[in-house]
């Protein structure tokens, strides 16, 4: 009888978990496919350009952002009509979470009009999937995934058009050591916090800058982080790197403003987004960011863009959508040339990408051996905080 | 040492906190031999409502007189402190009163209380958002140093969290030690069954130590919101960390878990940066939590009851 109410119980209490977490992703789930499939059977062909990214989830922004971009890039191409093919998009929804990755892959791999994919967004998802496209041919250009790793573990197709977090980290470093002689690096202990502050460390070094370092855990597991800014502000260095993730940055910046630290607040990528401005409100202005990426509201290349976009989706532009927008084109690019070139496989636009040197928004895109876009044309810009709004101040290795 | 005294600021103000979160897992335990997990779930929702009672009087930017700010933050606390007995009144009636009634054993109890807690927090996330670092308005100078002597500097917030949180331990040892409903408490601690033939309506009691605990936690919700960040997860880690506090102190003594908490908060807050109070010391911050729960082996190896032993009865 005992045994018996306990299982029950816990049945019970099993049931109760699994409908919670199941009403927890019933809102913001269906992402999905949205092809349906086939090529068109008349005239001209109908090549499919799939997009994997966070398209549900706490991640869901920064796959919105970069869905539009390539939306706007295949409508925009469709509209002129001199293709001699047409263009649909495929959303494939990966959350952001590597785990989920390789069935987003398998819903892209699946469709046989798909060409080419633009994604993943982010480098846990790119290290999940990197093989699978690479050994189906499937050419990859991600518009943000930014691990340096990424291009150094043999995925055959892979691409990304922005500068990896080591060319960030080093061109951050290059800027730090002009102002300053002490830098204190806070590394948030997650992949990509370690990356960028070894890359950072490595330059400072490199330019005798003296170096303290420490690790306060990121990701949420740090609730209050008064003792790392009393650190930072009793080590008398004049400026901060944060490697990490936008939620604890502004944490830490808060913290930072009750400290009373007033040198040098900056970060890398991790932190440039809404999350970072809304939740550290005052206390963020005056940070700095670091980030391969355009702010497309303001950057004089990207104009006709915004004008577009803001007229597709009724939104600004915001991180990583100009990026993924030249994704898409350089891809569109290629598939031209693929069907110039005697037919449109996977093999034939793999080629086509990785021979191209097509000019976009936010950089020249001419891709190396391993993927990465040639070292002289990526661009890292700086980012500051101004009375709660990011904005650029232009390319990091020109400022003052 | 102006240094050392900044951090053991620093820790009092984390220790307070966990003290007030620690002693609703150790009035719980004192009564039921129950450890409630759910409880940091308690504690996030004091954060929330009292969030959305001070939002409708204040918002970004806006700065009050001093003495509605002072209004404001009474409201806050006890607005926390209602929805937090409210919410563990609930969860005592929805997820352990019909356990008990069915005499299962402790491990449901565990089931359960991991269930509602999951629960709490994914209806959080449902009601309002998924973020991590919900901050209230600013609508008071948080960083004001209210006492600053030779760069040793006492901010306000720290102030009004060191200050409330000694006011609730005062006023709960009080109430234990000093009322009929406390006299209940600890006789129910002490011998449920015998208490029972005394007159005291047991679940009453229970019902009311888990409302004194809620309480307790939703207004430390309400302190760590104001402090820091709160969200639907914010429960977990300070929950942890308060449940390591009672553990260290001695489960069921609410005097050792006011003490866990406030020698768990200085030690994390001073150990790691120990003794230059800037690099990484010869710990180093990545080693915080390490530091803590090393420190709470130690002490559990040596006494294995917690500093102040395990006085089920004697709460107070």
């Amino acid at each position: 009888m005992r045994t018996r109410s306990l299982t029950k119980l816990a049945a019970l209490g099993f049931a109760g978990t699994l409908a919670l977490s199941a009403c927890g992703s019933s809102g913001s789930s269906g992402g999905g496919l949205n092809n349906d499939g086939g090529s068109g059977g008349g005239g001209d062909a109908t090549y499919t350009i799939a997009f994997e990214g966070p398209l549900s989830g706490d991640y869901q922004q920064l796959g919105i952002n970069e869905v539009n971009g390539v939306q706007l890039a295949i409508d925009q191409a469709n509209a002129k009509g001199d293709l001699g093919f047409k263009l649909k998009l495929m959303k494939a929804d990966d959350g952001g979470d590597p785990a989920k990755a390789p069935a987003a892959a398998a819903q892209v791999l699946q469709d046989k009009t798909v060409v080419g994919v633009i994604g993943p967004s982010f480098s846990g998802a790119t290290k999940a999937v990197g093989n699978i496209y690479g050994d189906a041919g499937m050419t990859v250009i991600t518009p943000s995934a930014s691990n340096p790793s990424l291009s150094t573990l043999g995925f055959k197709t892979f691409h990304r058009i922005v500068p990896n977090d080591n060319v960030e980290g080093s061109q951050a470093a290059v800027w730090l050591a002009k102002k300053a002689k002490k830098v204190y690096v806070i590394n948030d202990l997650s992949d990509y916090g370690d990356g960028v502050a070894n890359a950072v460390q490595e330059g400072l070094k490199k330019a005798g800058v003296k170096i303290i370092k420490q690790g306060v855990a990121g990701g949420g597991a740090t609730k209050d982080y008064g003792t790392a800014a009393a650190a930072v502000k009793n080590s008398g260095a004049a400026a901060m790197f944060y490697a990490g993730y936008d939620a604890d940055a502004a944490q830490l910046a808060t913290a930072l403003k009750a400290a009373g630290y007033k040198g040098i607040r900056i970060g890398g990528n991790g932190i440039k987004s809404s999350v970072f401005t809304d939740s550290s409100k005052k206390a963020g202005d005056g940070w700095y960011m670091s980030c391969g990426c355009l702010d497309a509201t303001v950057a004089p290349a990207a104009k006709q863009f915004t004008a577009d976009y803001k007229a597709a989706f009724n939104t600004d532009p915001s991180t990583y959508s100009p990026e993924a927008f030249d994704a898409a084109n350089a891809l569109i690019e290629a598939i031209k040339a693929a069907k110039a070139g005697g037919g449109v496989t996977l093999a034939s636009v793999n080629e086509a990408v990785n021979a191209l040197n097509y000019t976009g928004i936010t950089a020249t895109i001419k891709f190396q051996e391993d993927g990465e876009i040639v070292p002289e044309n990526q661009v890292v810009n700086l980012f500051q905080q101004k009375g709660g709004a990011i904005t650029l101040l232009g390319n990091i290795l020109e400022q003052k | 040492m102006n240094d050392f005294l900044n951090y053991l600021l620093l820790g009092l103000t984390r220790g307070s906190m966990y003290a007030v979160i620690a002693l609703g897992y150790t009035l719980v335990y004192g009564v039921l031999q129950l450890i409630n997990f759910a409880h940091s779930e308690v504690f996030m929702s004091g954060a929330f409502a009292s969030y959305l009672a001070v939002t409708r009087f204040v918002k970004e930017g806006d700065r009050p007189a001093w003495y509605i700010v002072v209004a404001l933050i009474l409201m806050g606390l006890l607005v926390g402190a209602a929805v937090g007995a409210a919410v563990a009144w609930t969860l005592e009636r929805v997820a352990y009163r019909p356990l008990r009634r069915r005499g299962a054993p402790k491990l449901a109890f565990l089931i359960s209380a991991i269930g509602a807690s999951f629960f709490l927090s994914q209806l959080a996330g449902k009601m309002f958002n998924r973020l991590t670092s919900n901050t209230f308005p600013e609508y008071f100078n948080r960083d004001k140093a209210v006492i600053s002597v030779g760069g040793v500097n006492l901010t306000l917030i720290q102030a009004i969290v060191i200050g409330s949180a000694v006011v609730m331990m005062i006023f709960l040892d009080r109430l234990v030690s000093g009322t009929k409903l406390g006299r209940a408490i600890r006789g129910v601690a002490e011998d449920a069954p015998t208490a029972a033939l005394m007159g005291i309506d047991i679940d009453k009691t229970i019902s009311r130590t888990f409302m004194i605990g809620g309480a307790l936690g939703g207004a430390a919700g309400f302190l760590f919101g104001t402090q820091l960040v709160f969200g639907n997860t914010m429960g977990f880690i300070p929950g942890v960390k308060a449940f390591a506090a009672a553990v260290l102190g001695g489960i069921g003594n609410i005097r050792g878990a006011m003490l866990g908490g406030l020698l768990l908060g200085v030690v994390e807050s001073l150990v790691p940066t120990f003794p230059w109070w800037h690099e990484s010391g010869w710990v180093g911050q990545q080693w915080t939590d390490v530091v803590a729960f090393v420190i709470l082996v130690m002490v559990l190896l040596f006494r294995p009851s917690g500093i102040l032993g395990e006085r089920l009865g004697r709460a107070a």
